[in-house]
């Protein structure tokens, strides 16, 4: 009995020693953890691109695009991708050709609907179409099922009256500015 | 009993303002919006065109080729001094003088304006080669020559057919050959 007393003690001894002798390595040691996060935020953007037929945009690429037509006629000549696809006694068609590219990110959409205004009432003597649908200061349907992360070219026309300068036609020789806006709406 | 239902009508509730939350989310629509800003500058035109005179196919109203352009042909036929001779039924073909005969054949003008106040407009027309000796085009009488445009109109209507003869006047000593002519035609706003 005594005998196993004193085995028992000496195998606890060693045992003590040893996890003494453990924790002495495991405080060399640190673990940390880092917790990420990240939001993805769905949206989606349109911008404005020049089209191999049209007139070369200001600004294209962005959402602030210009087109300048430069001068324009019934019967002279026409600045390079403007085409003139009408002429009547009333009036006459310029058109150009630009490209729409909506993007999205993070929505189950597959098309979108786009729309578009005049910024401010037409100047006098002039319309203004995109894709045959006459322009106003209401929102006008353009496309209803635009596919995203595509340039999809659109006629832009300037139907311009022919009647003479005070007699309901526009104004002659001067710059005519006009803004359009567009909106992306996701379907 | 009655701890059940107010308990099951909590979660009622909850679950329901939880769907309204998530039909709220759905219905805000994803959009974005451009400008596109178009500059462009009017300017006054106006354009001639040829056509045919409402009498053409009769005698002195021969068809233009490519009417109602800019750019037509007018082919008067073969001709000679002696017998009266001439090919085209629609030349008015006569003997000027006892040594010279004209051909002539009428067609009309048209001048259009856009964006324009000019109130009418000048017409004047050249020759683009000059003719063989002793032979003479003219337009309306007018001779026409290879130095300058000659008017043949000071006022002339806009969008109104102006009708013009173009004649040949060939004198007998003429030898045989093809008599071509490019007549340019200018029309001027006043």
């Amino acid at each position: 009995m005594l005998k196993n007393y004193i085995s028992i003690m000496r195998g606890a001894g060693l045992a003590a020693l040893m996890l003494y002798g453990a924790s002495l390595v495991a405080q060399t040691t640190a673990t940390g953890v880092i917790n990420g996060s990240l939001v993805n935020k769905n949206g989606i953007s349109i911008q404005f691109d020049t089209d191999p037929a049209g007139v070369t945009l200001g600004a294209a690429g962005t959402n602030a695009a210009t087109a300048n037509f430069g001068a324009v006629s019934a019967f002279g000549p026409l600045s390079g991708g403007v085409t003139r696809p009408s002429v009547t006694a009333a009036n006459f068609t310029v058109r150009t050709i630009f490209d729409v590219q909506v993007i999205q990110g993070g929505l189950t959409s597959t098309t979108y609907t786009l729309t578009a205004n005049l910024a401010a009432a037409a100047p006098t003597g002039m319309n203004y179409k995109v894709d045959a649908v006459t322009l106003t200061t209401a929102a006008q349907t353009i496309q209803v099922n635009g596919a995203y992360s595509t340039a999809i070219p659109h006629n832009l026309d300037l139907v311009v009256s022919t009647a003479a300068p005070g007699a309901g036609g526009p104004a002659v020789g001067t710059p005519i500015t006009t803004t359009i806006n567009f909106t992306a709406t996701a379907n | 009993m009655d701890c059940n239902f107010k308990f099951g009508g909590k979660i009622a509730l909850l679950i329901l303002g939880g769907l309204l939350c998530l039909l709220g989310a759905s219905a805000d629509a994803q959009t974005s919006s451009g400008q596109l800003t178009i500059t462009m500058n009017v300017q006054s035109s106006i354009t001639l065109v040829f056509q045919d005179n409402p009498a053409v196919g009769t005698t002195g109203f021969c068809p233009l080729t490519n009417a109602g352009t800019n750019n037509v042909g007018l082919d008067l036929g073969t001709a000679s001094f002696p017998g009266n001779f001439h090919t085209s039924a629609c030349v008015n073909y006569t003997h000027l003088t006892a040594a010279d005969y004209q051909v002539s054949s009428a067609f009309d003008v048209v001048v259009t304006k856009a964006n324009s106040s000019s109130p009418n407009y000048r017409l004047a027309a050249q020759i683009s080669t000059p003719p063989p000796a002793n032979v003479t085009w003219l337009i309306n009488n007018v001779t026409l020559t290879t130095a300058v445009f000659t008017t043949l109109d000071t006022t002339d209507n806009y969008a109104t057919p102006i009708t013009k003869t173009l004649q040949v006047r060939v004198k007998n000593t003429v030898a045989a050959q093809v008599l071509l002519e490019t007549i340019t035609f200018l029309a001027t706003a006043n």
